[in-house]
């Protein structure tokens, strides 16, 4: 007896100790409140690694590189883009770019006092490197930019040429992309990729998964601790930027740091509670926090929307499936849904509503409204929740009830589609049981269904897939290249059939037309040409329905809880920050500005 | 039969049960009489209104109105929108902007609001002021002067003919309308879901399905469990073993994580309210099994039962006649049992996203499912989903009581 009490308090020890060891080991660093700046809803899941020339790095607060920005914390691009007003301001350039007069060749000056963190200058041959690995070795720069770029070359070691790509006609493919490059792709340093290159035996895969730990960086802040709880970075006083040519001074906190949320709900729990300052996640009513809580929390603007919207979440209709190549069914459906109750409903208000901005190819930023005539295509436009409309397009195109049993037949055959998004997505989900709600309304057999996301990426970005017949997905916000790039995302030709397509058009709508507008667009200077153009190409959209935009949304969720720190972008404070989560393109701008609210 | 019931109806844990169970039964019935219409219809466009009766500020306008003097309707009216913190925040802020504050009590409304009025300017940004706080300045601002307006507020429109803004009619301060008189008013006892769903009425109708889920769930378990249990006890040798061992493997593999494996293989298109119930009841069998067998292996040589053998009567007629009808009552509370647990294996598969798929019918752990997406928890709709777990409750304890009753009534050895 006494031995068996003698083994299990034995065991018993053990397994305490054990809990404490391992909990040890995951404890999180504590760090100065008020020189810490917390973020939520960047980062999920620990850090793969922190390569900015590879891919699935899972590094969000280091190697996001995006059209609305990248983020510059700890890699820099040569400009930072500013999606407030379209500008680019130099980071590692100095003064504007030049282009020649074809657009065929832009001139890039580099700033003189750009250092790298080991101390040696940033010249045109890191820009050069740069280019030359990413198309070695296929990351995500190449599989962005290599159809638009043809070379990068040095002029002289503070100059660089970056020659367009072009078409047969020797008209450059699209000048806008390349702008968007210059904002997009992170500089590396040219002895570290040579490093890499050789310790990975210039092995494609290798380099592209290499860790890095030992990577060169030229932005304010670099590692310091990343584990599954959090990511922090550190800021690196010896930074370039506080050069008067720059900055002239560092930014503000000296630790940026990311907690590993479980999910949305604890995010949005420490956002309440003062422990994160910046938090990029959807809230629904976030009005009520300091409406009804009186929490110091606030969004950029103080009325709806509260947020800055540049994209729309859209439902694109599968061409793969023959019901969605019938027009008059997609425009039904696309007629029949209750757009309002999305916005007011998924989106709670965060979103201008389709009266308030009707719906086109552009976002609903001012510069890109203006680029078509709203007139011109106004008895297109539809508001949404038109039953009688959609029922009247159907009964006359023949697409009626025929067996009783309540549901429209198409060739004789039941109609029976799926809405589809990836599971957790709340306000995408809400939106897919309306659309399915529509259908019921007009006679159209409508299911939601909401696969893993892991499951959701592969299928949909399958150009010969037959699963999901309505599905979600967003293309990309703002961008020097929008909307160009949009519209090419939900008619572009040449994305029809392409494997692991990411890039857009994945309902694989095809019309001759619209490729010919998307052609000429990038060339066309002429403003009225233009306009010409965007609106033709708007009349199309709106007139086939390949997809359907559901509600407006921001690119990047921006809320911040000024418990610690205050003086964050304004709509009203006449600075021109982007509300970029202090983080993205010219956003980065804020962390050089912010105020603790008790020094 | 009789004498059994009225046994029964003796328990008062069985009779307690049975009355919450009566009523939520009778409310399934009742309530759709009373509201009827598609329980699943979104009627508020924005997400969880809460509990109370909506009068249509539209209809008021047009509404017979009556006149009263109420002495505290001004006060009323200037707390709702002035409260304590709110007179601290302005003094603070005058104090902040040096305003001379002396002689100035917090309660004294009228000389604070005009020290208010003539100071406040949104322009001034004082030192130390967040965004936040600023705007909550704004805000309350705006309130106070919307507030301060005079005793008259005039409604207008526009003349569809001419353009011209007209004057409707004009609201007095005093002016009342009876709601019974106003033509659009709505109840909503348990305000609406984050899709604007009537919440009461969503939760009427789910409780049905949740308890259809229990009882399809229930028999399928009891059957299959009844079924091997008698078989493996009468036939016992090999039989008994090979079922046993099937049995063993199902009870130490959690029926739980299996219910979990399966949900998720069958992909959400399959997963129709009645799939979910039938996997539950799959998963679900094993521990009826298990009991069921213990009773047989103690009846099986009864000298009733040798008797029936020795006259040569068939397997199935013994097991039927012999023994079923004395191990009758067991099963009964078992089913009752399994019916219960079938309820609350469905809401946390569907509180974990594996349960129906979502825009047939309401069950009640959907409805969970979706207040919790939508963090009602978080932003303090409780009535989204409080009520929910109430009635998952009441479901559950008035079965787990009827079964207690039926215990003591049925087993030997409970027997006072």
């Amino acid at each position: 007896m006494n031995t068996r009490k003698l083994v299990s308090l034995v065991i018993a020890l053990a397994m305490v100790m054990t809990m404490c060891l391992s909990a040890s080991a995951e404890t999180v660093t504590e760090l100065p409140r008020n020189e810490s700046l917390y973020f939520a809803g960047q980062q999920w899941g620990a850090v793969a690694t922190w390569n900015p020339i590879g891919v699935n790095q899972n590094n969000a607060m280091a190697c996001t590189a995006q059209a609305i920005g990248s983020r510059t914390l700890m890699f820099e691009t040569l400009y930072m883009y500013n999606f407030m007003d379209g500008s680019m301001t130099p980071l590692l350039a100095d003064g504007d770019y030049a282009w020649n007069d074809g657009m065929t060749e832009m001139t890039v000056k580099l700033n003189k006092a750009a250092k790298w963190s080991d101390g040696t200058a940033i010249t045109s041959a890191d820009v050069v490197a740069t280019w030359d690995i990413a198309n070695k070795i296929g990351n995500g720069t190449a599989t962005n930019y290599a159809a638009f770029i043809s070379a990068i070359e040095a002029v002289d070691d503070n100059t660089i040429l970056i020659k367009s790509a072009l078409t047969e006609a020797g008209a450059p493919v699209n000048p806008l992309k390349v702008v968007e490059f210059l904002g997009n792709a992170f500089i590396v340093q040219k002895a570290w990729i040579e490093t890499v290159a050789a310790r990975n035996n210039d092995d494609a895969t290798a380099i592209l998964n290499d860790k890095a730990d030992d990577v060169v960086w030229s932005g304010p802040y670099t590692k310091y601790i990343s584990n599954d709880q959090q990511v922090v970075l550190i800021r690196d006083d010896n930074y370039w930027g506080q050069d008067a040519s720059m900055w002239g001074k560092l930014p503000v906190p000296k630790y940026i740091v990311h907690t590993i949320f479980a999910d949305n709900a604890a995010g949005e729990t420490a956002l309440k509670a003062g422990e994160i300052d910046v938090c990029q996640q959807f809230i629904g009513n976030i009005q009520d926090l300091w409406l009804k809580d009186g929490l110091p929390i606030s969004t950029y603007m103080e009325e709806a929307p509260y947020q800055v919207c540049l994209t729309m979440p859209t439902a694109f209709f599968n061409q793969n499936i023959a019901a969605c190549q019938n027009v008059t069914l997609r425009k039904a459906i696309a007629l029949a849904v209750d757009y309002d109750s999305i916005i007011a409903n998924a989106m709670t208000n965060q979103s201008p509503t389709f009266t308030d901005v009707p719906r086109s190819l552009m976002n609903p930023t001012e510069g890109e409204q203006a680029l078509y005539d709203h007139d011109a295509v106004k008895d297109l436009q539809w508001a949404g929740n038109d039953i009688e409309g959609a029922i009247k397009l159907l009964d006359e195109a023949g697409i009626v009830d025929t067996d009783g049993d309540g549901w429209r037949e198409l060739d004789g055959e039941k109609i029976t589609l799926n809405a589809c998004c990836p599971n957790g997505w709340t306000d995408w989900q809400a939106s897919m049981e309306i659309v399915a709600d529509a259908g019921k309304n007009i006679g159209v057999d409508i299911t939601t269904l909401y696969p893993e996301w892991s499951v959701y990426q592969t299928v949909f970005t399958n150009p010969s897939q037959t699963e999901y017949a309505i599905f979600m997905y967003s293309p990309d916000g703002a961008g020097p290249a929008q909307p160009w790039g949009r519209i090419r995302q939900f008619m572009g030709g040449d994305l029809v059939g392409v494997e692991n397509n990411w890039t857009g058009n994945w309902g694989q709508y095809t019309n001759a037309r619209a490729d010919e507008i998307l052609a000429a667009i990038p060339v066309t200077t002429d403003e009225a040409e233009l306009k010409a153009l965007y609106t033709e190409a708007v009349e199309i959209y709106l007139t086939e329905v390949p997809s359907f935009s559901l509600m407006y949304r921001p690119a990047v969720f921006h809320e911040v809880n000024e418990s610690v720190w205050t003086n964050y972008p304004d709509a009203t404070d006449g600075r021109n920050i982007p509300p970029a989560d202090c983080t993205d393109g010219y956003g980065i701008a804020a962390l050089y500005e912010l105020e603790l609210v008790n020094p | 039969m009789k004498n059994t019931l009225r046994q029964v109806f003796h328990s008062g844990k069985f009779v307690a049960g049975f009355c919450i169970f009566a009523f939520i039964l009778l409310m399934m019935i009742i309530y759709p009489l009373i509201n009827p219409g598609n329980p699943l219809e979104r009627i508020g466009v924005g997400t969880f209104a809460k509990p109370g009766t909506y009068v249509s500020l539209y209809d008021t306008v047009d509404t017979e109105t009556e006149t009263f003097k109420l002495a505290d309707a001004d006060d009323k009216r200037l707390a709702k929108i002035l409260s304590d913190s709110d007179r601290v925040s302005m003094v603070e802020w005058l104090t902040q902007a040096e305003v001379d504050l002396t002689g100035v009590s917090m309660n004294d409304t009228e000389k604070l609001l005009d020290l208010w009025h003539a100071n406040y300017d949104d322009s001034i940004r004082l030192k130390g002021m967040t965004k936040a706080q600023r705007n909550y300045y704004v805000r309350l601002n705006n309130s106070l002067n919307n507030a301060s307006k005079a005793d008259t507020l005039t409604v207008t429109d526009v003349d569809p003919d001419t353009n011209e803004v007209v004057e409707k009619t004009k609201i007095q301060k005093t002016d009342y309308v009876n709601v019974g008189d106003v033509a659009n008013t709505k109840t909503l006892p348990l305000g609406t879901d984050n899709f604007g769903r009537d919440v009461l009425k969503e939760l009427v109708s789910a409780c049905g399905t949740s308890i259809m889920i229990g009882l399809i769930a229930g028999l399928v378990a009891t059957f299959i469990g009844l079924l091997l249990g008698l078989l493996a006890g009468y036939l016992g040798g090999v039989a008994d073993d090979i079922i046993m061992f099937i049995t063993n493997i199902f009870t130490v593999i959690p029926s739980f994580v299996l219910l979990i494996l399966i949900s998720y293989s069958l992909g959400q298109d399959q997963r129709g309210a009645t799939t979910v119930a039938i996997v539950i009841g799959l998963t679900s069998w094993v521990w009826t099994t298990r009991s069921v067998r213990s009773q047989v292996i103690s009846l099986r040589n009864r000298d009733h039962v040798n008797l029936s053998k020795l006259s040569g009567h068939s397997l199935m007629r013994i097991i039927m006649t012999d023994i079923l009808p004395y191990i009758a009552s067991y099963v009964v509370m078992a089913f009752i049992l399994q019916v219960s647990s079938g309820i609350l294996a469905e809401a946390q598969l569907s509180l974990l996203g594996l349960g129906p798929k979502t825009t047939e019918v309401p069950t009640l752990g959907l409805m969970m499912n979706w207040a919790m997406l939508y963090s009602a928890h978080l932003n303090g709709s409780w009535w989204a989903y409080f009520p929910v777990i109430l009635t998952i409750a009441g479901i559950s304890f008035s079965m787990n009581l009827m079964n207690t009753g039926l215990d003591q009534v049925f087993n030997p050895t409970l027997r006072d």
